[in-house]
């Protein structure tokens, strides 16, 4: 053996070594639990225990239910309502940060600004919809004093137009991060470059700024669709218990000790977020891009 | 627009930014069908100068006039005027082919699709670019880089194109073959190069016209050979890096400078007295040996070897570096030794005398 070949041996050791850590940690916290909950689906389940004598119960009792199939569907729903909403609110946001402010300074404080409210807990920002929201809530009020409306709207909390709203004021920030990131990042020469050949503000747009900054609605919209897609506590704590998202059917499955059923919603939560992330990766090639 | 008609003109133009005046009440035309050079070391408003004209930025003040029109309030995109970025600014998202066709496709322009193959593969051609029409910019050189950026512009026939350091991104082989190159396409087409460059030999290879800029100001305009033979003032003869510059003090028709007292006869005014002399014009004698004029004794530092010619610096008992080019078809070199004491002259006759107490 030369002294190179050592040498090359003794680097790809110890690679491996600096690897193990997060190796270890990927499979004892995150692939061995992934087996375990589709063992447990499996599993039989009684009244007040479990036992692993396999069986497809759980399964076939999710999907001929009609409230856990009607979950299933609206966790579906309001995943697209959220994920258009946090794009069509975020995007001008983020063209105005990463494009038109010029001064970099202004920018950063701009989106330090955007990450302002996650000082407060998740659950009081949350909350603090009830006040606005509610029959005798800020919106009602100032609608009334207005002589707009007569009776205060009532549908405006514990609805899923107040999950919506819960939701799409939370994520919308992960959605105008990255695509700001992005924008910053396009040399203005080119977009000087369109002008010059003659190109006008919309056609600059849609053909160099827009497909550009894809990189980065697509990183923003991987961010809002798993955070969205696991969401159990805005629609809790907005909804009044009438919108049950997959996420909610977890909680009170575990809180009844129903590990199996929990178990087959957890599996068909990570294999929707597994399709729906690859999904956007297909869109882009991030590798390339970032 | 009959031939002797500028293809554009500036007209007292003048750019602030704050307090710092970056192009000062410019007048300026450029002839059609010419390449035209613009010499400004950096921070002279050299791209502030094309960013007006392209209309990247407005003027506070002046007029810009393109074939006979002022377009000062036109907007960048309805101008038609051509620029070519320093650093290229190819769509990085787009190949080779869709770059050169994006004026096309999204201009004012309605071209049909037929003749957008035609003319972008006409201009493929013309730049040598063919086969790599489906190339990413990633995945192309830099000169060729540099061709579909020039390609992009000329498919849209300009009459004028500016072209901002074009080939400041390019190692030093490429940029002879290109400085070539772009004299040669300019030459098969009718439309006006206005080259901005930092390089003195870069703007005297390329252009027709020479035009110095300093401190936003046009300072002199001329034929390379003009500006290089006779530079109306000073700070142009030090923007050349071809003279030795000496500061000094001239008092009726003698000019005082480290070496002694010369008489001259000619004086070009200026704003400091300045003795000017040409680094192959200047030469290096051994003590006690006569010499042809003033006597300005140096130690010697170091030589540089540069194939065609050798570089001898020398440095004053003022620490004033003094250079002597000396070209190896006039006979093989003089040896000299590092730090021993010399005597430079030059015939007076082919100094230049620039001075407050001008003879013109």
């Amino acid at each position: 053996m030369t002294v190179d070949t050592i040498r090359n041996n003794r680097q790809k050791s110890f690679s491996q070594l600096l690897l193990a850590p997060g190796v270890f940690w990927m499979l004892l916290f995150l692939v061995a639990p992934i087996v375990m909950i589709i063992y447990v689906s499996f599993w039989t389940q009684t009244t007040f225990s479990i036992n692993s004598t396999l069986t497809l119960a759980s399964w076939k009792n999710f999907f001929s239910s009609e409230a856990y199939v009607g979950a299933l569907w609206t966790t579906l729903r309001l995943w697209l309502i959220v994920l258009s909403l946090t794009f069509i609110i975020g995007y001008p946001a983020a063209l105005f940060v990463g494009l038109l402010v010029k001064s970099k300074t202004l920018a950063t404080v701009l989106l330090v600004l955007c990450v302002i409210p996650f000082w407060t807990s998740f659950l009081i920002r949350v909350l603090a919809w009830r006040p606005m929201l509610g029959k005798e809530g800020a919106i009602n009020i100032i609608l009334q004093k207005l002589g707009l409306i007569n009776t205060p709207i009532e549908a405006l909390l514990f609805s899923e137009l107040s999950v919506v709203i819960g939701m799409t004021q939370i994520y919308v920030v992960f959605m105008v991060g990255p695509i700001a990131f992005m924008l910053g990042r396009i040399d203005r020469n080119i977009i000087e470059a369109a002008r010059d050949l003659g190109a006008g503000f919309g056609r600059i747009f849609w053909k160099i700024i827009f497909p550009l900054s894809l990189p980065g609605v697509v990183v923003g919209a991987i961010f809002v669709s798993v955070m969205v897609l696991g969401e159990f506590a805005t629609s809790g704590a907005l909804s009044g218990r009438k919108v049950n998202l997959l996420g909610n059917i977890i909680v009170t499955q575990v809180g009844s000790l129903k590990w199996a059923m929990a178990s087959v919603v957890g599996v068909i939560l990570t294999f929707l977020l597994a399709v729906v992330v690859a999904g956007f990766l297909r869109i882009v090639d991030l590798k390339s891009e970032l | 627009m009959n031939q002797s008609e500028p293809v554009f003109r500036l007209e007292n133009v003048t750019r602030r930014y704050g307090d710092l005046t970056a192009l000062d009440s410019i007048n300026f035309e450029a002839p059609r069908n010419e390449y035209l050079s613009l010499l400004g070391p950096s921070g002279s408003g050299k791209t502030c100068l094309l960013r007006i004209i392209a209309g990247f930025e407005k003027p506070d003040e002046g007029k810009v006039y393109f074939q006979g029109k002022d377009i000062t309030s036109l907007p960048a995109h309805e101008r038609g005027i051509g620029f070519v970025f320093q650093n290229f600014a190819l769509f990085p998202h787009l190949s080779v082919f869709e770059n050169i066709a994006f004026g096309f496709r999204n201009g004012t322009m309605n071209v049909d699709a037929s003749e957008i193959d035609k003319r972008v593969g006409e201009a493929v051609e013309m730049v040598g670019l063919a086969g790599l029409e489906d190339r990413n910019p990633e995945q192309i050189s830099g000169g060729q880089k540099q061709r579909v950026a020039l390609a992009r512009t000329l498919v849209m026939q300009p009459k004028l194109v500016l072209l901002d350091e074009p080939l400041g991104a390019l190692d030093a082989n490429l940029r002879g073959r290109m400085q070539t190159e772009l004299r040669m396409i300019r030459e098969q087409l009718d439309v006006t190069f206005l080259h901005v460059t930092g390089s003195e030999t870069e703007a005297l290879a390329m252009g027709d016209t020479v035009s110095v800029l300093d401190s936003g100001k046009i300072i002199q305009t001329g034929a390379p050979d003009e500006i290089y033979n006779d530079p109306s003032s000073s700070d142009v003869a030090l923007f050349l890096n071809r003279f030795n510059l000496f500061e000094g003090k001239l008092e009726k028709g003698s000019f005082a400078g480290p070496f002694g007292e010369v008489a001259v006869k000619k004086v070009q005014p200026n704003d400091r007295d300045m003795y000017a002399i040409r680094y192959d014009r200047t030469k290096a004698y051994k003590k006690g040996q006569t010499v042809p004029g003033p006597a300005l004794p140096a130690k010697f530092l170091a030589s540089e070897y540069l194939g065609s010619s050798i570089i001898f610096l020398f440095e004053t008992v003022d620490r004033k570096q003094v250079e002597i080019d000396h070209h190896l078809s006039f006979g093989d070199p003089d040896e000299y030794k590092v730090g021993e004491e010399y005597v430079l002259s030059w015939d007076p006759a082919q100094a230049l005398v620039f001075g407050k107490e001008a003879t013109q």
